[in-house]
């Protein structure tokens, strides 16, 4: 068997494993599929079927505007996915290259540069884009500028801090005894060394960006009305807790699952390929 | 009287390939106050063994059958409560790793007082009595060293306190895994002489596990040893060693380069028959004639590091000022302590570490003063093999590609590249089977023997080679020995060969520099180094190089 | 050791001043005029204009920054639109709230994850360790604000057994600790998982170690071995995660304000950044970057005073 295969196998054979593929898969499937999984346009406000409960015909209720929330946690889904990939493949690019760059180059650049991951990462989180929303408006751009700016430093400090170890061992220096060029070392001699855990790593982090997103719709920083995002439905049944629930179990729920889907996910995969990581 | 009885004793682990039997049948005593010793080369099962005693054995390994009988009580039928009674008073242990034997974050003085955790005498008592164990290991200023935590101390006195802890409770018996093993030679001596001495103090027997035929020689009254799980031969330690019965050992003991008493150019390894191997004489080395040039010629060279923060700069000198020549076709064997300055030197001949004096020049030309791009295209012409066998080959890359890895950064075309790894492979007797496999699939001795093929894969005219043996067991190194050897004949290259170990340098090398804080303390002709050494230095270090049993029997 | 404490001070001193550049290049490369920013959209030019000398916006870039910095430095943080007063002191009367809500996350996160990890590695393999892991992750894969929710569904709004609203009444110490119980779970329960994790972690990590078998050797009792051996090591890098959790803690504090409708600085923020007032979200920043770098220090000096390694190096 392939060395590839084999981790997927002893994968599938952990439960922990399964229940977060099949709470990913589902996740994705409702999200890709959204168009054909409900009838009801998830923005479209019809006043008369306000604040219905749960029903046949509305699944999960309507919210205060009448809008069906079976349809609006579907295309919330959409919206959390594509937030949550796009920004953390940026997040990864840069942090390689930020990182590759402090933990090979000169030691007064990397000190620089950690100085201020060190700086970004001490602004709370919410701090940040709380700041950042002021200046710019709510949007999904800054959604994804702050999920950049919270992951960036943190995974250019993993690579550094590995390609600093890997820099002195003795087959990086056995590659420049035999000449070979900078460049080279690090891409053939490092970065496929340092990347396989940063990709886990990145990929537990999914959780958190679903996370970030939804709770910056929640304060009304993310998506503009009437976008539907989790964190908005969870911020509508906020609103009018006192009298019904459901909208907020239903803005709750996708959250819930789709975190607890891709950590399940993220866990069982780092065991499976990197078992040293465990516990970071 | 017998203090330990082990009778037929098999121990398997289960393992997701399945049950792994570790031991098999072994059976030995050690009779009282004694010191047993037991020789066997990486994955024997010796440690196993130590666990199974100690009732400390792994979650998946279980003893099958047998008995371990330890003053007349049955250790493997104790329960857990029971053994641990036993470990402390009656059975202690000393391993191998000095700077991880003692807790980093309690006091010397607070463990020492824990091992007495038994005793109900006030703590004024048990301090008292640690310091008398301290003293008795030769700490000096026992009383302070109380107060004092691990890191504070040297690894030979962290393995001085280890071992007054394991004695304190004056066991029957102490298990003794390869204790000196990490140390450098000077200091091994000194400690084996403090266990001996020890052992007559306390009254106690010992098994005293070894890789390293000279030191159970040196210390032990009887040896046991083991091979691939199983005890294959034990006696006296003057019986075993002057006359080995089983194959196996007669192999071992004559694969010992210190067993060679005459000089030899190729070393008998663990295929060789034993009784037929003849020393292959160095030829004594030709005069050099009027005008030869050195290949490599290096001139008070210098090496300082800086350490410590901005406030706190420290410079300490890594080479204090060293001279040598090379000329083509001679071995020099660099041989030093840890810490001694070899591999500096060694990183600087190649450019790997900046010089901050001196000079070293390679065929003429100044190797720190040449262009990127020169030195570049010198590196094709010296190459580097270092310590770690495994460690020193990128771990993603297959065999193949490691070795194809010198034509690619070189771009050198005009070769097929696939027929020239294998033929390298070949050539370093691997075969090209192996050029799909990972460096973690490989032995120590065969990925040693991938990084020979891409030390040699650019035909260069220099090796600098980083204790090429380091980590091999005694029955692989000789046939590493003897490639590096038929290479630099046929090749006609030059070598620099570092290494800890007087017994191999002493074949290999043409002349030898010993090497001592930074500082060459004598250079010379191998023969006339061992016969007639000049400077205090290495006289020291030749007395404490413990030659193997054969030289004692 | 006084030596160790002043060097982390200056570098501490050195990454909030670094973060003070972040802050103010990131005001200063959004597009966007910060004076229109405040006045809102029916202000006059002439408005904004006489706002923007107020400000010192019509000054070079670098001296606004250098401004920016010494004044900060000096406790100068602007002053508030709306009432007029100092920021500083708008946002230090806000700040106990949040602190006494970040001390409860510590309590409920270290009384809860510390014993738990050790148990689990203890009992390492077995269903209670299994369990006690899947929940770890679990706490920690649930957002702090979900969880403020449902626990304000659940326990306030459907059971009615805890207040939803407020910080309690003045003086009323018994009042606040009960109003405290609900928000200080939701920031705490994510890091009884995370603690969790590290504890048992750590200590199955030290429990390999050497010296625990040379302790076992010299036949030290179970309980001795994992407490005094093994917790004592296994602790400082929970400490040091700790440390770092401030950070997020302090972000699960801003959503347990607003959805308990404490009194904090994130409900300060919030209800700033409605009416635009962004002095008071610049100075609110700032006084939480502090206040997470200097909690930082304080559990690298915890650390510090516990590891003899580190103590020696001071």
């Amino acid at each position: 068997m392939s060395e590839f295969w084999k981790p997927i196998r002893r994968l599938l054979r952990e439960p922990l494993g399964v229940l977060g593929v099949a709470l990913v898969l589902l996740v994705i499937f409702c999200a890709v599929f959204a168009d054909l999984l409900t009838a009801y346009d998830p923005t479209k406000i019809s006043p008369r079927d306000r604040f219905l409960p749960p029903s046949a015909d509305h699944w999960l209720g309507t919210d205060q505007l009448g809008r069906d929330l079976f349809s609006r946690v579907l295309y919330g889904g959409r919206i959390a996915l594509y937030v949550a990939l796009v920004s953390t493949a940026v997040s990864l690019a840069i942090g390689i290259v930020l990182g590759l760059i402090a933990g090979y180059g000169p030691r007064w650049l990397d000190n620089l540069m950690i100085l201020v991951f060190d700086a970004l990462k001490s602004f709370p989180t919410v701090m940040l884009a709380l700041a950042l929303v002021t200046l710019m408006g709510p949007s999904l751009t800054a959604v994804m500028i702050v999920v950049v700016l919270v992951n960036v430093p943190g995974y250019a400090r993993i690579i550094r801090t590995q390609t600093i170890a890997l820099k002195s061992s003795e087959f990086v220096t056995a590659a420049q005894s035999m000449g070979a060029s900078t460049a080279r070392i690090l891409r053939v001699h490092v970065l496929p060394n340092v990347i396989g855990p940063l990709v886990i790593l990145a990929s537990m982090d999914i959780p958190v960006v679903i996370a970030i997103e939804a709770g910056m719709s929640f304060l009304g920083l993310g998506v503009r009305p009437p976008t539907p995002s989790w964190g908005s439905i969870l911020n509508d049944g906020f609103a009018s807790i006192r009298d019904t629930a459901w909208i907020a179990i239903a803005g709750g729920l996708p959250i819930i699952i789709t975190t607890l889907g891709f950590t399940f996910l993220g866990e069982t995969l780092r065991d499976v390929f990197d078992p040293r990581l465990k516990g970071r | 009287m017998t203090v330990l009885s082990i009778k037929d004793l098999n121990v398997s682990f289960a393992t997701e390939a399945g049950d792994f039997h570790a031991l098999k049948n072994v059976a030995f005593d050690i009779p009282e106050k004694t010191i047993v010793g037991i020789v066997g080369e990486s994955g024997c099962g010796k440690s196993t063994l130590i666990n199974s005693i100690l009732g400390l054995l792994a979650d998946n390994g279980r003893i099958d059958t047998g008995s371990i009988e330890f003053e007349g009580q049955e250790l493997t039928k104790l329960d857990k409560a029971t053994m641990r009674d036993l470990r402390g008073p009656r059975i202690s242990a000393v391993f191998q790793d000095p700077m991880g034997a003692l807790n980093p974050v309690l006091s010397v003085g607070e463990q020492m007082r824990n091992v007495q955790y038994r005793d109900a005498a006030p703590n004024s008592k048990k301090d008292a009595r640690s310091v008398e164990m301290l003293e008795s290991v030769r700490i000096p200023d026992a009383q302070h060293a109380l107060s004092r935590y691990p890191h504070e101390f040297s690894g030979g006195m962290k393995q001085r306190i280890a071992i007054a802890m394991a004695l304190m409770m004056r066991p029957g018996l102490l298990i003794a895994d390869e204790p000196t093993t990490a140390l450098d030679a000077t200091l091994e001596v000194v400690m084996l002489e403090l266990l001996k001495d020890l052992q007559q103090q306390v009254g106690c027997s010992i098994l005293f596990i070894s890789h390293h035929l000279g030191v159970i020689a040196e210390l032990c009254d009887e040896v046991a040893v083991m091979y691939a799980g199983q005890v294959v031969e034990r006696g006296t330690t003057a019986q075993v060693f002057a006359k080995p019965s089983h194959d196996y050992t007669r192999r071992l003991l004559e694969c010992d380069p210190a067993n060679q008493r005459e000089r030899t150019r190729r070393l008998p390894t663990m295929s060789d028959e034993p009784g037929t191997f003849a020393p292959q004489p160095v030829p004594p080395r030709p005069a050099r004639s009027e005008g030869e040039v050195p290949l490599l010629q290096v001139r008070d060279a210098k090496v300082t590091f800086k350490s410590g923060a901005l406030f706190n700069r420290r410079t300490t000198l890594g080479v204090a000022g060293v001279s040598f020549d090379l000329y083509p076709g001679e071995t020099i064997g660099l041989v030093g302590e840890s810490g001694s300055g070899k591999t500096t030197l060694a990183r600087a001949t190649n450019r790997l570490q900046a010089i901050s004096g001196g000079s070293i020049t390679f065929e003429g030309k100044e190797v720190h003063e040449l262009s990127a791009r020169a030195m570049h295209h010198l590196r094709r012409d010296m190459s580097m093999m270092f310590q770690d066998p495994i460690g020193s080959l990128s771990p993603r890359m297959k065999v193949g590609d490691l070795v194809a890895e010198p034509f690619r950064i070189h771009r050198i075309s005009n070769v097929n590249l696939k027929r020239e790894v294998d033929r390298l492979l070949t050539v370093v007797g691997l075969g090209p089977e192996f050029a799909g496999r990972f460096p973690h699939q490989l032995s120590g001795g065969q990925a040693r023997r991938v990084g020979v093929a891409r030390a040699i894969a650019l035909s260069p005219k220099l090796i600098v080679a980083d204790e090429p043996t380091a980590g091999l067991d005694v029955s692989v190194q000789g046939g590493v020995l003897n490639l590096l050897n038929d290479l630099r004949e046929e090749m006609g290259l030059s070598m620099i060969f570092i290494t800890h170990n007087l017994n191999v340098v002493r074949h290999v090398a043409d002349r030898i520099a010993v090497m001592y804080h930074g500082e060459f303390v004598e250079i010379g002709d191998a023969e006339e180094i061992f016969d007639s050494p000049s400077h205090d230095y290495t006289k020291k270090l030749l007395s404490a190089n413990l030659a193997g049993p054969g030289h004692r029997v | 050791m006084l030596n160790y404490l002043i060097r982390r001070l200056a570098l501490a001193v050195v990454i909030v001043s670094v973060a003070m550049l972040l802050l103010f290049s990131m005001i200063f490369l959004i597009p966007g005029d910060p004076a229109a920013v405040a006045l809102g959209p029916r202000a006059t030019d002439e408005m904004r204009e006489a706002l923007r000398i107020r400000m010192g916006l019509d000054k070079p870039v670098w001296l606004q920054f250098w401004n920016f910095y010494t004044n900060a430095w000096t406790g100068d943080l602007g002053t508030e639109v709306l009432s007029n007063r100092p920021v500083l002191t708008v946002v230090m009367e806000q700040l106990p709230y949040t602190l006494a809500l970040i001390a409860g996350g510590i309590i409920w996160s270290v009384a809860l994850g510390i014993p738990l990890g050790c148990w689990a590695a203890v009992a390492r393999g077995s269903l209670a360790d299994r369990i006690v892991g899947i929940l770890s992750v679990a706490v920690i894969a649930v957002p702090s604000f979900v969880v403020a929710i449902y626990a304000l569904l659940i326990f306030a709004v459907a059971l009615q057994w805890l207040p939803a609203i407020g910080a309690g009444e003045p003086g009323n110490l018994g009042d606040q600790m009960v109003h405290l119980i609900l928000p200080s779970l939701a920031v705490g329960l994510g890091w009884v998982g995370y603690i969790a994790r590290m504890v048992r972690a750590s200590m199955l990590e030290v429990l390999e170690a050497p010296h625990i078998r040379t302790a076992r050797a010299f036949g030290l009792p179970d309980r001795l071995i994992t407490y005094r051996y093994a917790l004592s090591i296994a602790i400082l890098p929970t400490i040091t995660l700790l440390g770092v959790g401030i950070g997020q803690m302090l972000s699960s504090a801003v959503f347990a304000e607003i959805v308990f409708a404490r009194p904090g600085i994130g409900k300060l923020v919030y209800d700033a950044i409605l009416v635009r007032n962004f002095p008071l979200v610049t100075g609110a920043v700032l006084v939480t970057t502090v206040l997470f770098v200097l909690l930082n220090l304080i559990a690298d000096l915890i650390v510090g005073a516990l590891d003899p390694r580190v103590r020696s190096s001071f």
